[in-house]
């Protein structure tokens, strides 16, 4: 199979959205996938930064009904197709991390830069953090030579 | 048409950048083969969305998975841990976490004090002068005063932040009575020598776009290439070249439409990483001057590889500390168990480091410590860790053995066509026992730091950042591939300037090592430059 086959495989949505709900069901407060409109907004994304996913993505989708999933299904089928396994969970899990319903609900804003005054430390030091470790003396080990 | 260098360097990163720097600076016409490119900053995935999904294909570690055309594969079947690394100018400091400790004086001397594997032919104190000169070059922040290390010159900047999570580690190593130290880091606290300052975002080992982070292809190279170095991009060295006296003459080398050219050279170093390095070695057999591979009538090229044994404990809280956030790099270290106590199952210790635990998709594809759950649990696991967390990164010093090494694979080879290098590599059962004592160390220092839940992730495949020890220094030409100031001891105008060199792996990242003694084997050279042999 050609890097370009791989690319163009075919990849269920529908039944996609289906499994991720199993996978992600709404519970403690989140949303589930489909809430979150996460397969539906940002699976084009996710397929697009990671074509390589796409083939065992579609041999997963092949190789799971979604009237009979079950998270604890989801368990051996890694052990049957690693590599389809790896491609349904990485999907799902980006596409759902990539919502800002999502996002906001677990409070992260993503990687962002930060400042800070590199003269902090001064603080502490002052306040004395390090004294138990100073007043303790050398640890480091005489060596000849 | 060809021309001859002074000296001919082999790999553009941590050591082949800053010799070729201290070289250039001192007058001799360098010229440098690098298989990789100049790294675009602006390709580094840390600020994009995809970041997460990035780190596992096109910026993974593993060249093997990354497999981009300047890679070469490396046959990892029989290894317990896998080698990685990065081929660009920089080297694999562009995807390293920056941490910056030195060597203590033990770690020379395990042989005298710990009866185990062997003394190095140098000495701590040989190495301080240049450890003091890499710190400013490169720009290292830290805090000096550190208990766990003899006195030494203080660091050029103020140390980066601890964080919530390194702050409380502290206070509950002080209850403990445990050492702990603010980690010195290659990455800038504050504005230094034109490079702006870390912003925190914790992206670090894929790539800082900030250029934080130090990276020959920042602190070195401009300077060396302002200095009159050539470095040559897209050059993949096949083989160095012997002539009639024994002495190297130069590389062959193949650039990217696989055209061969030769490079003459008086000296030629060799700064390709300790797989890379015994690879090219192995390549170059001459069935008249050396037909088990160049410099290696010890029969050790190749041999004694070492990569550092490494577990994760990872811990958290019932609160936010923003745990996806910050250097990584390592916000504190602590050296409690480093040294040998003759109480435990095992000689030597391990460095810790505490790191930042990552995005979203790290908690739940695991990296690292960590469960993957679906279901309604998927969120309760979510919920109760995800930016809860920090993670002590514990590397275990790995004593040398002759049966763990690299050699060539009589079947896979790179784009070029040029066998692979394969890695046969066992973790030893002492290096078990030392790791299984450091986690269980790690579990009591998180729960005394107040998390409420942890999790060990032991000796993790992915993990062989550290290549070391393929060419060992020694004083002995019968057992060891160079000689104390890193010259090969069968040919004498053949250098070895990165950690192939290493006697033996100590307990702490190596980079800061690897520079010195690279500055060190630079200096050497230019004050003996009279006495050294070169072809006719």
């Amino acid at each position: 199979m050609t890097a370009a086959d791989r690319s163009s495989a075919v990849v269920d949505i529908a039944r996609l959205e289906e499994l991720a709900d199993i996978m992600l069901p709404a519970a403690h407060g989140m949303p589930s996938a489909s809430e979150a409109g996460a397969v539906s907004l940002y699976i084009d994304e996710v397929l697009g930064w990671r074509s390589d996913l796409r083939q065992p993505l579609a041999e997963a989708l092949a190789a799971l009904d979604p009237t009979t999933f079950t998270v604890e299904a989801l368990s051996a089928f890694l052990s049957e197709d690693e590599a389809a396994y790896a491609a349904l969970t990485t999907v799902v899990a980006a596409c759902y991390y990539l919502s800002p319903v999502v996002r906001d609900r677990i409070g992260y804003p993503g990687q962002v830069a930060k400042t800070y005054d590199p003269f902090a430390y001064t603080e502490w030091v002052a306040d004395g953090l390090l004294d138990p470790v100073v007043e303790r003396g050398p640890i480091w080990r005489e060596a000849p030579g | 048409m060809t021309f001859r260098a002074d000296v001919l360097i082999i790999g553009a990163g941590a050591s082949g950048g800053v010799a070729a720097r201290h070289l250039a600076e001192h007058g001799f016409d360098v010229v440098c083969l690098e298989q990789g490119d100049w790294p675009d900053r602006s390709s580094f995935p840390g600020t994009r969305p995809d970041w997460e999904l990035a780190i596992r294909r096109d910026w993974a570690m593993s060249p093997n998975v990354r497999n981009r055309p300047e890679d070469y594969p490396v046959v990892h079947d029989n290894s317990d841990i896998e080698p990685l690394m990065y081929n660009a100018v920089g080297g694999s400091m562009i995807i390293y976490a920056g941490t910056w400790p030195r060597m203590l004086p033990s770690d020379l001397r395990v042989r005298t004090l710990d009866g185990v594997a062997d003394d190095w032919p140098i000495a701590y104190r040989d190495l301080v002068p240049y450890y003091d000169a890499i710190d400013r070059q490169i720009g290292v922040s830290g805090l000096a005063g550190d208990p766990a290390y003899p006195p030494h010159d203080d660091y050029p900047l103020p140390p980066l932040p601890l964080g919530v999570a390194g702050g409380r580690v502290a206070e509950g190593h002080n209850r403990l009575g445990w050492h702990w130290w603010p980690e010195p880091n290659a990455i800038l606290s504050a504005p230094y020598d034109g490079r702006r300052p870390c912003v925190q975002r914790g992206v670090c080992t894929s790539g800082c776009a900030e250029g934080a982070k130090a990276s020959t292809d920042l602190t070195h190279w401009p300077k060396a290439t302002a200095a009159g170095a050539r470095l040559i991009t897209g050059a993949r060295v096949s083989r160095i070249t012997i002539g009639p006296q024994g002495l190297a003459t130069g590389a062959v080398w193949l650039d990217s439409a696989s055209v061969e050219h030769h490079q003459e050279a008086d000296v030629v170093i060799l700064a390709a990483n300790a797989v890379g390095t015994a690879r090219l070695l192995l390549l170059s057999a001459d069935e008249r001057y050396c037909p088990d591979g160049l410099a290696n009538s010890s029969g050790l090229v190749g041999r004694r590889l070492m990569m550092h044994p490494f577990s994760v404990v990872t811990g958290w809280w019932d609160d936010q500390v923003e745990g996806w956030q910050g250097h990584f790099g390592a916000s504190i270290t602590s050296y409690e168990f480093y040294e040998t106590d003759p109480s435990r199952e095992f000689v030597r210790g391990a460095k810790w480091a505490l790191s930042p635990v990552g995005g979203p998709l790290n908690h739940i594809l695991p990296m690292r410590a960590g469960n993957e759950v679906w279901g309604p649990d998927h969120h309760a696991l979510m919920g109760r860790t995800f930016g809860r967390g920090a993670s002590w990164a514990i590397f275990g010093e790995d004593l040398p053995e002759e049966s763990n090494r690299v050699d060539l694979d009589p079947d896979r080879t790179d784009s070029h066509g040029i066998p692979a290098p394969r890695v046969g590599y066992r973790i030893s059962d002492h290096s078990r026992r030392l790791m299984a004592y450091q986690e269980d160390r790690a579990t009591e220092s998180l729960e005394a730091s107040g998390c409420q839940e942890t999790a060990v992730a032991s000796m993790i495949p992915y993990s062989g950042w550290h290549l070391m020890g393929t060419a060992r220094m020694g004083d002995d030409p019968a057992s060891s591939v160079v000689n104390s100031r890193q010259q090969a001891h069968d040919v004498a105008n053949l250098y070895i300037a990165d950690a192939s060199v290493f006697v033996t792996s100590s307990g702490v990242n190596p980079t800061c090592t690897i520079t010195a003694l690279a500055l060190r084997t630079a200096d050497l050279l230019v004050q003996r430059r009279r006495e050294q042999k070169v072809p006719a």
